[in-house]
């Protein structure tokens, strides 16, 4: 048991590798998650277990296609600037 | 007017509050037994400083060449001084990419809980005042 939870701990005190490729964009996606959660969970006025999930999955694709919209956009003003 | 005729002062009560939010993530709608919101939020924060910690280290809490992540951090709970106890040695070094993904993750997660904290600090202050009408957080 002891050795579990060194072990555990001891995966805290390393950072991991993560590289500078467009698959770690995917991170992302946990914040975006958390941020919708906890704002839908301040905000609506009862917590129901269909409702409070279609709310959150509603905000967290609102956000993530406002950032891919935003990405579009400025990839689009790069490659004009850069042509 | 009618929401300063209250009985009581509600000042020790929202303080209390406040302080339960910032010291356990979800504490202070746990105080306003408001039970499955606390533990939405608490496990939500919690998981996200975590995952933060387990991207980043423990070394992307630091308190002395990142002052104003650290600000951030320190908000999830008071906990988190301890840790920045041992890191602020240097022993825990952090850099490049990982670094910069851990500190984005303990920080969102403690600014939400500030949030949080703002938002059930509110409520109970609508509670008091016996205006409860739940949800009407500040915007």
């Amino acid at each position: 048991m002891f050795e579990f939870a060194a072990l555990v701990m001891a995966d805290f005190t390393a950072p991991k590798e993560i590289g500078t490729n467009p698959q770690s964009l995917l991170l992302l996606l946990p914040v975006v998650a958390a941020i919708a959660v906890v704002y839908k969970a301040t905000k609506l006025p009862s917590i129901s277990a269909g409702n409070f999930l279609k709310e959150s999955v509603v905000l967290f694709c609102s956000i993530v296609v406002f950032m891919v919209i935003t990405a579009l956009a400025l990839s689009g003003v790069a490659w004009l600037v850069t042509e | 007017m009618a929401r300063w005729q209250s009985q009581e002062n509600p000042l020790p009560f929202l303080f209390l509050v406040g302080l339960a939010g910032w010291f356990v993530p979800g504490g202070g709608y746990l105080l306003l037994k408001e039970t499955g919101r606390a533990l939405i939020i608490f496990v939500t924060i919690a998981l996200t400083f975590c995952l933060g910690l387990y991207i980043g280290s423990i070394g992307t809490i630091d308190p002395i060449g990142a002052r104003p992540w650290y600000f951030a951090q320190i908000m999830n709970s008071p906990l988190v001084a301890i840790i920045g106890h041992f890191t602020a040695r240097g022993g825990y070094p952090a850099y490049a990419r990982p670094n910069e993904m851990g500190q984005i993750y303990t920080s969102t997660a403690g600014l939400l809980n500030l949030l949080c904290i703002v938002n059930s600090v509110y409520l109970a202050y609508l509670r008091k005042t016996k205006s409860t009408r739940l949800g009407e957080g500040p915007m």
